[in-house]
């Protein structure tokens, strides 16, 4: 038999037996598309994740009270004093102390309740925040506690609607604010609502809240991120007399991070995600593989046949191997193809879909898992399609016509 | 023909036990006989009596169990897979009993399937042979029917035009009219009969003595063994001293 009539047997089998044949390419279908799906989810989502940390710098560095990370924690740890000190290190620059000021922000008849952040105008260029319109905050309005304030873009669209709101005056917590400028979309950082925030002075927040220590304390690092992290950590240890000479985190009572270490935390915990999504992935292929191995088991008294009847008019042993081997390679890969393509589409929309709600989220392809589920479709429709066959070729032509 | 030549097929004591989940069913005992080339031999036989399964061993479509089994004076043991295939595809031709054609398949990619199979026959030789052996068989106007669509009778002539389209040596035919009424069954007959004039072998089953009258020799067999093997001269000589008594 030579390659032609190989080839135009096996279409003709499967043209012969198209039930069967689509309803194995359906199996493998589901199977690829689900592993190419969830993969490229899950790299699509890690991508989005870094960009979003590389927008911010990866040399931004937070510092916070244990109490916000771990439940019972110490919440007010950090005073203004400590930021000041920070901010007298040579290892860092840009210090923005945060008060964050729990009251609703009103205009007119619409109430809302972003986040308020007593802070200074540091913190624009830490975060990478850009004005649409107006001013930024800037050291006259902390100095004189003037009663400004910046909003960011969804803030003040739901606030203002079609309104221009600069110069106009909110209601934050009781006390009347003349907004001063208002931030661009900036989407969100980390899955925080960037766009949901309203900015005013440190020391206005300080004196509205009558709070004496701060949320947090952002800043970037002059050079090295490692660095300012060592000079910070030994600073507050020696401020808050911690002796921690075994850098035991425990010990401290507050948690200093870079955005370095963020990205690599991410990136293990998107892995995790990745290897989970994988997971859903390979048993779905699995129930793809059953629902092929059905299919395959329930025509093998037939195929045994038509392999008995093969030989009885002269076909080899691989003749039968190569035929069942053209059919498996056939399915899989028109059913791969197909799965594949599904499958990142279906990856393609999700991600444009979720853009809408997080900002720009980059669609990765994952060609490792692709080649894996095809791999994995390939060898279940070897294993279920050509090892029976494998079985039935070895049989004598009468008993394998005989087979039932 | 020399005297040296080996017969075609010849079996020495073949014994054929079938076996299933250590369920031993003996059916061909102590068989042995020979068969040269261009004889035309009917296996007679009640029912059960094992004429199906010493055609398949014969047909090299199963194994024996004991004894031996010669192909032109070689064991077929010693026959490989790709021997037997080439053998199968080229030397001898099968026509089953329960016709055993490909299902969903038209009744010519049936009779076409053993020229896919055929080392030399070229490719562009194929259609005309295929529908050479549908009109021979008298099925030119169902070419294009699916096997599910025939009469028996109908399956019987396809089974027999994909034995003949590769014009093999041997042709063995188990019941070949079997499921024909009067008129086809001489057809077919009559076909045979031209086939062993130029020259093939013939081994046909029957039950019908009409049909057997065609063979040059009948072997009769009784609960797996071969209880007659007579040459029509012979048997004409033993009707003559029935008649006779
Ligand atoms: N695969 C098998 N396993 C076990 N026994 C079998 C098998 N095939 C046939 N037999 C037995 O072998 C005996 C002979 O069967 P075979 O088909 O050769 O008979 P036959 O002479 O062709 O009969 P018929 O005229 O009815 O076709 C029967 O008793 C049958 O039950
Ligand atoms: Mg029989």
């Amino acid at each position: 038999m030579n390659s032609n009539d190989l080839l135009r047997t096996a279409l003709r089998g499967l043209r012969t037996n198209r039930a069967r044949a689509a309803m194995t390419m359906l199996g493998i279908v589901i199977g690829v598309a689900s592993v190419a799906l969830m993969l490229s989810l899950g790299r699509s989502f890690q991508s989005y994740i870094l960009t979003q940390i590389d927008r911010f710098g990866t040399n931004t560095i937070d510092i916070f009270p244990v109490g916000l990370e771990k439940f019972g924690g110490n919440l007010d740890s950090l005073t203004l004093d400590d930021a000041r000190a920070v901010a007298r290190l040579s290892t860092v620059r840009s210090v923005a102390p945060v008060i964050v000021v729990g009251k609703p922000v009103r205009f007119e008849d619409e109430e809302r309740s972003p986040m308020v952040m007593g802070t200074t105008r540091e913190i624009f260029g830490n975060y990478g925040l850009e004005l649409e319109a107006g001013r930024l905050l800037d050291a006259h309005d902390d100095d004189s506690t003037r009663f400004v304030t910046v909003l960011a873009a969804d803030t003040a669209r739901e606030l203002f609607g079609d309104i221009d709101p600069v110069g106009r005056r909110v209601d934050i917590g009781g006390f009347s604010f003349t907004v001063v400028g208002v931030l661009k979309g900036m989407g969100s950082l980390l899955l925080q609502d960037l766009d949901s925030m309203v900015y005013v002075p440190f020391n206005v927040a300080r004196s509205i809240t009558a709070q004496k220590h701060v949320t947090y304390i952002t800043l970037k690092a002059a050079a090295d991120p490692q660095l300012a992290k060592q000079d910070i950590l030994s600073l507050l240890r020696q401020r808050h007399r911690i002796r921690n000479p075994e850098n035991d985190p425990d010990k401290d009572d507050v948690i200093v991070r870079s955005a370095e270490q963020v990205t690599s935390i991410v990136q293990s915990v998107t892995l995790g995600l990745t290897v989970f999504l994988g997971l859903v992935a390979a048993i779905s292929l699995i129930v793809g593989g059953i629902g092929i191995m059905n299919i395959m088991l329930a025509s093998v008294t037939e195929r045994t046949r038509e392999i008995g009847l093969r030989k009885a008019v002269g076909a080899r042993h691989r003749d039968i191997l190569w035929q069942f081997l053209c059919e498996a390679v056939s399915l899989t890969a028109f059913g791969g193809a197909v799965g594949l393509l599904f499958g990142t589409g279906m990856g393609w929309m999700l991600t444009r879909v979720a853009s809408r709600f997080l900002g720009e989220v980059p669609f990765a392809l994952s060609p490792v898992g692709a080649i894996l589920a095809l791999v994995m479709a390939a060898g279940t429709g070897l294993v279920f399609g050509v090892f029976p066959a494998r079985k039935a070729a070895r049989l004598s032509p009468m008993e394998a016509l005989r087979y039932e | 023909m020399t005297a040296m030549t080996p017969p075609l097929l010849e079996t020495r004591s073949l014994g054929k036990i079938y076996l299933n989940d250590d369920v031993e069913t003996p059916v061909l005992f102590d068989v042995s006989l020979a068969i040269t080339k261009g004889e035309f031999v009917a296996i007679m036989g009640p029912s059960g009596s094992g004429k199906s399964t010493l055609m398949h061993i014969l047909g090299f479509l199963d194994t024996h169990t004991s004894g031996d089994f010669l192909f032109q004076g070689e064991q077929t043991q010693a026959f490989d897979d790709d021997a037997l295939a080439r053998i199968r595809a080229t030397r001898v031709s099968f026509v089953f009993q329960a016709f055993n054609l490909l299902p969903r398949t038209t009744v010519f990619d049936n009779v076409l399937l053993p020229l896919l199979y055929h080392p030399t026959i070229p490719t562009s030789e194929r259609e005309a042979r295929t529908n050479k052996a549908i009109a021979a068989v008298g099925l030119t106007d169902r070419a294009t029917f699916f096997s599910s669509q025939l009469s028996g009778g109908q399956k019987q002539r396809v089974a027999i035009a994909r034995a003949l389209v590769t014009d093999p040596e041997v042709i063995f035919a188990d019941e070949p009219t079997g499921n024909l009424d009067s008129a086809s069954g001489a057809a077919v007959m009559e076909a045979l009969q031209k086939l062993n004039d130029a020259g093939h072998t013939i081994i046909l089953v029957t039950h019908e003595s009409e049909t057997a009258a065609h063979a040059k020799r009948i072997i009769r067999l009784h609960d797996g063994r071969v209880v007659e093997d007579t040459t029509s001269f012979k048997r004409r000589v033993a009707n003559e001293n029935t008649k006779l008594k």
